[in-house]
């Protein structure tokens, strides 16, 4: 069967300066406004790399890949590669027959669903057969799924060759680091040539080979996404350079997540005390690293075997014994996906439009003078505000400014907390959602109850549910408008705070 | 002579692709060693290529029943540290 070409971008597409959609200009939200078109046209429906498609399009991934050759100073190889699930998550692993078989089930029965990715729980090219039979597979019998993975990058330039034989369109490689001497503080050891090397030597080599297999992957057209960790006080102020390097090597966007490192996990740094970032640093550093690149902001660090559009799971569905079951005519879901896509391209599009002309029209008004303000969003996806506060698992954070609303985060609700009832320190759940949103000054949700209602107010944040079932954008604007007219924007948020 | 799995293994699959002479193999509750294949790796490398990729200390055994990687070799978590991150958490 003949396979569509996904990889036919020329090698130098990155550095080529795209024109600018008229769809996507006007607002600053949109993060695709400097990719070149080619790239764009990529990632346009890839629910992890374009903000406004990953309210449409799903995401799912495969556990197949439990090996890993390195250790990273904030993973628990009990659990899943933190690279790319949260701490303390135990994926199933499956078999590549297994994950070719749960890929197709979850297709036909989720149209959405785009793309699949293996990305662990450990190191997708650590284990190359059980990676490869999977890819090889499903570009054969599923060739409407793009597929792509992640990898710490020791194996990477080995598996190029391979990589770019299948329906592989872009690689994530996690890069926290370009140093060496940082890198030793991050990576303990790595496995290579057959030993176990530790310290600054392992780390080295590790580098080397991720900057290796990043140009290679670069020069074979496949795209290429780099993921960092921010650790404060070991890398936060040298990930400005790896975004500049991975930049200038071609790589097409840089995400920062950041370290979640609690001792109940064991990891080096849980127990050793190393905190992550604050909210506020987190986005600092992304904002000092957006002038050097594009920087991906809504990765919500998904669990590897995950199943649904971002931040949701329908994992549970799609069980091994449920699997087994199913009796899956691929061609027929084949056809009915690709009625179900266009009819999503097409909505997606009109949304566009209709974001751009809103734009537009804001543009015309007299310009507000007024200082940027953040807000917290609850929304279960298509770009409507459409979740109860209390129902909230995570929070999309935009900031709205008189340039526009542009997209910052997500912020998990229970982030810091188990999902008990109470945290160790005896904080309630809805305490730490609280918390959670911290430098918001407002959150919009379909409904807020009482208690919230409360203690939000107590905490500065304007609870606001007027705005249900209204696009984001929109709501967004129009609730920092009626803060504007209130006179509440020209103090500091500090200020206004402390009055409230 | 063999070399030894023990309970502390997280079955994480890392050692049984090195092996040379295919001695490990998956197991409930734990990945386990043919002690019958395992040659200990002579002639095929100088080092025991599961105890160089295992992550786990503790979790593989020599011939003597010792660890190949003693507490605190792999993580760098002092081991006085992780007992004390232990207690603390045992005693939420
Ligand atoms: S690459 Fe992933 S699985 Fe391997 S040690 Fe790092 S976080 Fe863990
Ligand atoms: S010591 Fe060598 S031969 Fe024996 S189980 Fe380990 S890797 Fe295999
Ligand atoms: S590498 Fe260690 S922890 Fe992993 S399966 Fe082998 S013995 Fe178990």
């Amino acid at each position: 069967m003949q396979l569509p070409v996904l990889n036919d971008a020329p090698a130098h597409a990155a550095d080529k300066k795209g024109g600018c959609a008229a769809s996507s200009c006007g607002t600053t939200d949109n993060q695709m406004d400097s990719l070149p078109d080619s790239i764009r046209e990529k990632v346009q429906n890839h629910p992890c790399y374009s903000e406004d498609a990953h309210h449409y399009f799903a995401r799912m991934h495969v556990a197949v890949a439990p090996a890993c050759n390195i250790q990273c100073h904030y993973c628990n190889r009990k659990y899943d590669c933190s690279n790319e699930s949260r701490p303390g998550v135990v994926s199933e692993v499956l078999t590549p027959d297994q994950a070719v078989k749960k890929t197709m089930a979850v297709a036909a029965t989720i149209p959405q669903m785009t793309v699949l990715g293996i990305a662990g729980p450990g190191d997708p090219l650590a284990n190359p057969e059980r990676t490869f039979e999977t890819f090889r597979r499903l570009s054969e019998e599923a060739p409407d799924i793009k597929l792509c993975v992640s990898t710490n990058g020791l194996a990477l330039p080995d598996s190029v060759e391979e990589l770019s034989k299948h329906n592989i369109d872009h690689v994530t490689i996690t890069i926290n680091c370009v140093d060496p001497e940082i890198g030793a503080k991050i990576y303990p050891w790595i496995f290579w040539n057959n030993k176990r090397i530790k310290g600054v030597k392992g780390a080295k080599i590790l580098i080397e080979q991720q900057q290796k297999g990043l140009e290679m992957l670069i020069a074979k057209g496949i795209l290429v996404k780099v993921n960092s960790v921010m650790i404060p006080g070991v890398n936060d102020q040298h990930l400005a350079e790896v975004s500049k390097v991975v930049k200038s090597k071609g790589a097409f966007l840089h995400n920062v997540m950041p370290l979640i490192a609690e001792a109940e996990h064991g990891t080096f740094y849980g127990v050793m005390g190393q905190r992550g970032p604050t909210p506020d640093e987190l986005q600092d550093l992304q904002d000092s690293c957006s002038g050097d690149m594009n920087m991906m902001r809504h990765c919500r660090q998904c669990r590897a075997d995950a199943v649904g559009l971002l931040g949701e799971d329908r994992g549970d569905e799609f069980t091994i014994d449920k699997i087994e079951e199913m009796d899956i005519d691929y061609q027929a879901a084949m056809e009915k996906r690709a009625v179900i896509h266009q009819a999503i391209q097409a909505e997606m599009d009109s949304k566009r439009l209709e974001k751009a002309t809103k734009a537009q029209q804001h543009k015309e008004e007299p310009k507000l003078t007024t200082r940027p303000v953040l807000m917290a969003v609850a929304t279960s996806g298509q770009g409507v505000i459409n979740v109860h506060f209390g129902h909230a698992k995570e929070f999309l954070i935009y900031e709205a400014s008189p340039d526009g609303v542009r997209f910052i985060s997500h912020r998990k609700a229970d982030q810091y907390c188990g999902g008990d009832t109470s945290c160790g320190d005896g904080e309630s759940v809805l305490q730490v959602t609280v918390r959670a949103l911290a430098g918001c000054e407002a959150v919009l949700c379909s409904k807020v109850g009482y208690e919230p209602w409360e203690m939000l107010e107590a905490a500065g944040i304007a609870p606001n549910g007027e705005h249900a079932m209204e696009p984001i954008e929109e709501a967004v604007m129009a609730v920092y408008k009626e803060m504007a007219a209130a006179g509440k924007l020209d103090s500091t948020p500090e200020a206004a705070r402390a009055s409230a | 002579m063999a070399v030894k799995i023990i309970e502390s293994c997280v079955n994480c699959f890392a050692c049984e692709p090195v092996c040379p002479s295919k001695a490990i193999y998956e197991a409930k509750p734990h990945f386990l060693v043919d002690a019958k294949k395992c040659t200990e790796c002579e002639g095929d490398f100088p080092v025991h290529q599961c105890a160089s990729i295992c992550p786990i200390e503790g979790a593989i055994l020599d011939s003597l029943g010792v660890a190949f990687n003693p507490p605190g070799s792999l993580t760098g978590i002092p081991p006085e540290k992780m007992a004390e991150a232990m207690a603390e958490l045992q005693a939420h």
